[in-house]
């Protein structure tokens, strides 16, 4: 049996012996590619395709007929506004318009945090006694669960409960309840996401500082050069890549936000994009979802084109 | 019984063609080393002999077996190679007997072995030792142990000692030659550096773009090159080669011509013609009487004189009319010769080859008739 | 530079810090170092406060609690399924590692060492995955994987209340990371090894599994414990693929939601729980902090 067996398989064996380099290439990556040809690639394209069709609140199935690009028409032209819990985007109200909350939550924390981040980096490259303990502790708050991540903040900020909140609403900061106010909460969560992206960047920085060549260092110091001058004049220039890929994830990441806001304010506070879209769904409005999930996608990949821009401006000068 | 046979292969990839035509027999026990200029298919060759890739067209014989398709681990061969790959996780007695425990040999029949190999290549009481604590010659002795244990019909090397610094190199040659004779196995031996192979070999297979040039003895294909390209590549310093043509009753570089009867060879007045003289086999026209057959005197300017100890190399200048024809000498340190000065040099017409016009041979020596280039196989006598 | 006067004690710090650069570099260093360790541990900090404080005490809470009530700890696991939810996080975490694990590593040695036209066109198509946010794949993923499609006359499995419900959208989520990872590692692994195998006895794929694999240990590695990290902390298919309860394999997600949701004032009870949630990270990032470091960082370098 086992014999056969082998004889059955041998030829396919001794075809994959002599394979050009190209083919045994493509044989080894293809169960990856089918696997997320199913569980990745046909599902961005039947979204899409969703996208197109109509929302059907009262059959079995909750998508109906075609309709071609009219629900983007509407999601954009703010028509859908009404039906949707809130608002995809609307100037007049902006902290509950879906698509203006992302966006100032992403830029708030993205200019901060990569600044804080760089920081962080510096500071954890250097060799110090404990640097290992150092670098646990500060790794925690990215690698907690999302869910505890924003519980510890929707603790901290209960009016009942925290002792700051009263110093802070008489400071004029915040309001007497912060969790209930969209601005204040807002706020808030650009200050988790802040948190605990600090120390995802700073690591991503830190590969990028680690592989400046040391020399460089030494050869300014001899010219003369401040550490400011040696960061300003080395560093940067030198992280540029490194920091332009961790602000691309960065970017991605918190302009997907959503379970923060599930587990502090809540995304009738806060209605981020994706917030919009699961409550959509939740709706039983697939197809309205679905538009929305790839708008949502689009305005990331038009970011993502605005920093692509910049960066090879930057480089090329 | 470890012979290997080529038979018109060939390897193609997309937009390249590395090997073509390649016919080659390697008798049983013969050292030979495939050589030429970096990406001439050398190491394709040896690829497709060890089964690593498969040929596009042609056969591959070993030990009288059709191996073309089969995979290098039933093909009975070992192989030595430029990066030594030496398992980083197994200790030197698991490297070298990996290949003997894949085949699920006797522990004892192993370890014998074993034993054995590294008795030969003198690394004595290192088993336990793993690859990052050895040098790089141990290393590249483990490598030729693991070889050697399988008792292969073949041995392959792809440049085992292009890693090693030169005076490593020079050692390890000596003992890769002594255990190929003390051994008797087929080796296929492949290198850029023509040295090697003129010392290593019983024959070297010069190979270009992918096409053998010539397979013959080391001293065969330093004397009687079968090409221009064969000229330049053996031999250290380069022979001189300087194009011209036949003009009547001599073949006229420009800047000064060699007097030839081209009666009797395929050459007619007019033809282009390449001619080839070896550094050493150009000397001052006042040793002249040491040479059976000098030539006539050619006048040269000395433009640079280098000093390697047991040599001087002279750069020599002849000029006519502005054009200038560069020559390199190379003669006994004592000689007395001084830069910037004028000298009359003769070449040994013994020694000066000619090539036509598409660089192949016609003789190899403008004086003794028996030694016209004639149909040289491209596989010369083993 | 022109020396500016300054008057007073200001002037007097200013010079003292132009002339002291270094101290006053290694001051900024530690300063730095000292608040980002604080701000990092403060909500921790809270957290653990706040679970000790006793009940009644929960509404004049200060900084520092006045009494402790370590019970509460006790408290929460035993009156409460904390410990399934949590359990059931940790054994789809580990089953989505060892898929991904699988299925990546022959990615990830293709990529690293065979060579082969279109890897770069390959590789940007896994990147191009982690950039698309849950949302656009899950309805039609929620769709697969609950049995409302039809292919070819038979329905899709229904995963829904399953591990595998969540298993499968994790691997997706998680396999570009895993082949980056994975790659950068296989392709540190010195040339010419499998050849050497290959002429010394094994198969191709023998050469894969035999020589390589082993010595691609510590990459394995640090893509388990980042592909762990991810998929423990994850929030979105955490939350829609199952309906909450721990018998149909709800994790921690939902373990501390419904304390939100269900136990509203129990705040102490709140911050027990998601401090005892995670424990399992904590004790992972302790252990395995170099390995983390490690993948972060090859995340940067694969630029």
């Amino acid at each position: 049996m086992r014999q056969k067996v082998q004889q059955a398989v041998s030829p396919v064996f001794l075809k994959i012996e002599q394979l050009d380099e190209d083919k045994y290439g493509y044989l080894l990556v293809a169960p990856v590619f089918l696997v997320l040809g199913v569980l990745a690639f046909y599902p961005l394209v039947r979204t899409f395709y969703f996208s197109l069709q109509d929302d059907d609140l009262t059959g079995v199935h909750p998508i109906g007929e075609f309709v071609g690009i009219e629900n983007y028409v509407q999601i954009l032209s703010g028509d859908a506004n009404a039906i949707l819990t809130s608002p995809f985007f609307d100037l007049q109200a902006p902290f509950s318009s879906a698509l203006i909350v992302t966006l100032l939550i992403t830029g708030v924390s993205v200019a901060i945090g990569t600044i804080l981040g760089l920081g962080m980096a510096i500071i954890l490259n250097k060799e110090f006694k404990g640097r290992r303990y150092a670098r646990t502790i500060v790794i925690l708050p990215w690698s907690i669960p999302i869910v505890i991540q924003g519980m510890m903040f929707f603790l901290l900020f209960q009016p009942s409960l925290s002792p700051f909140v009263e110093p802070l609403a008489n400071l004029g900061i915040f309001s007497s309840n912060p969790l209930i106010s969209s601005q204040d909460s807002t706020i808030i969560i650009i200050l988790i996401d802040i948190w605990r992206k600090i120390p995802f960047i700073a690591l991503i920085i830190m590969a990028g500082i680690a592989s400046i060549d040391q020399n460089l260092y030494d050869v300014a110091e001899v010219a003369g050069a401040t550490k400011w001058q040696q960061f300003r004049l080395i560093t940067l220039p030198q992280i540029k890549p490194v920091l332009f890929i961790g602000m691309i994830f960065y970017t991605i990441s918190s302009m997907k936000i959503y379970g923060i806001v599930e587990a502090s304010a809540g995304c009738s506070t806060v209605p981020t994009l994706t917030c919009l879209v699961v409550q959509t769904f939740r709706q039983q409005r697939w197809a309205t979802a679905s538009a929305i999930a790839f708008l949502t996608a689009v305005v990331i990949g038009v970011i993502i084109m605005v920093y692509v821009v910049r960066f090879r401006e930057a480089d090329a000068s | 019984m470890g012979e290997v046979n080529l038979t018109d292969v060939r390897k193609e990839y997309e937009d390249v063609v590395a090997v073509e035509g390649m016919d080659l027999t390697i008798e049983d026990g013969e050292f030979v080393t495939l050589v030429g200029p970096s990406g001439c298919g050398k190491s394709t060759t040896l690829e497709t002999i060890s089964g690593l890739t498969t040929p596009t067209s042609g056969t591959i014989e070993i030990a009288g077996r059709d191996v073309t398709t089969k995979p290098p681990k039933d093909r009975n061969i070992a192989m030595v190679f430029q990066n030594i790959a030496l398992f980083p996780h197994m200790t030197v007695y698991e490297n070298i007997s990996f290949g003997l425990r894949l085949r699920n040999f006797d522990k004892e029949e192993i370890d014998r072995r074993v034993e054995n190999a590294v008795e030969i290549v003198q690394l004595e009481g290192m088993l336990d030792r793993s690859p990052d604590e050895l040098s790089g010659g141990q290393q590249q002795r483990v490598g030729i142990a693991r070889a050697i244990v399988r008792e292969p019909d073949v041995f392959l090397m792809d440049e085992p000692l292009a890693n090693l610094d030169a005076k490593l190199r020079v050692a390890m040659r000596t003992e890769i030659q002594r255990l190929q004779k003390e051994l008797g196995i087929t080796s296929v031996y492949v290198t850029h550096d023509q040295e090697e192979a003129m010392t290593m070999s019983d024959r070297i297979a010069i190979i270009n773009d992918g096409q053998l040039q010539q397979c013959s003895p080391p001293l065969e294909c330093y004397n009687r090159p079968v090409n221009t390209f064969v000229a330049q590549f053996i031999g250290s310093p380069s022979m001189n080669l300087f194009d011209g043509q036949v003009a009547g009753d001599a073949l006229d570089v420009g800047d000064f011509s060699v007097a030839y009867d081209t009666a009797g060879t395929p050459l007619v007045d007019g033809d282009r013609v390449t001619l080839g003289v070896r550094p050493e086999d150009i000397y001052l026209a006042s040793d002249a009487d040491d040479i059976a057959h000098p030539s006539t005197p050619v006048t040269v300017s000395v433009d640079v004189l280098e000093p390697v100890g047991d040599q001087t190399y002279a750069y020599l200048l002849a000029e006519t009319d502005g054009e200038t024809t560069e020559l390199l000498m190379s003669l006994d340190p004592d000689k007395e010769i001084n830069e910037d000065e004028t000298v009359e040099v003769v070449f040994s017409r013994d020694d000066v080859h000619v090539f036509d016009g598409a660089g192949d041979a016609v003789v190899h020596s403008l004086v003794d008739p028996s030694a016209a280039a004639d149909d040289v196989t491209i596989e010369g006598e083993a | 530079m022109s020396e500016q006067q300054y008057s007073g004690l200001t002037g007097r710090i200013v010079k003292y810090a132009i002339h002291n650069s270094t101290d006053v570099y290694r001051l900024g260093f530690w300063v730095g170092l000292v608040s980002f360790i604080m701000i990092t541990l403060f909500p921790f900090y809270w957290l653990l406060v706040l679970a000790v404080t006793p009940d009644n005490q929960l509404y004049q809470m200060g900084i520092v609690p006045d009494n402790f009530n370590v019970g509460v700890f006790l408290t929460v696991v035993q009156e409460y399924p904390l410990h399934h939810y949590i359990f059931n996080s940790i054994l789809i975490a580990t089953i989505t590692v060892i898929v991904c694990i699988t299925l990546g590593s022959l990615a990830g040695y293709a990529f690293g060492r065979v060579d082969f036209p279109g890897k770069g066109p390959l590789l940007l198509l896994l990147l191009v995955i982690s950039y698309f946010p849950g949302i656009a794949f899950l309805i039609p993923l929620f769709e697969l994987l609950t049995g409302s499609l039809s292919i070819l006359g038979t329905p899709t499995p229904d995963l829904y209340n399953t591990p595998w419900g969540m298993v499968f959208p994790f691997t997706m989520l998680s396999l570009p990371i895993t082949i980056f990872i994975l790659t950068t590692f296989y392709s540190q692994i010195p040339d010419g090894l499998e050849d050497a195998a290959r002429v010394e006895g094994t198969t191709r794929l023998g050469a894969l599994f035999r020589v390589i694999m082993p010595l691609s240990a510590p990459g394995v590695v640090t893509a388990a414990i980042i592909v762990f990290i991810g998929v423990y902390r994850e929030f979105f298919f955490s939350f829609i693929m199952t309906d909450g309860s721990p018998e149909n394999w709800a994790v921690l997600v939902y373990g501390i939601l419904n304390f939100q949701q269900q136990h509203t004032q129990m705040y102490n009870m709140m911050a027990a729980a998601s401090l005892i949630g995670i424990i399992p990270i904590a004790v992972l990032v302790i252990l395995a902090q170099e390995h983390i470091v490690r993948g972060l960082t090859a995340g940067g370098l694969k630029e």
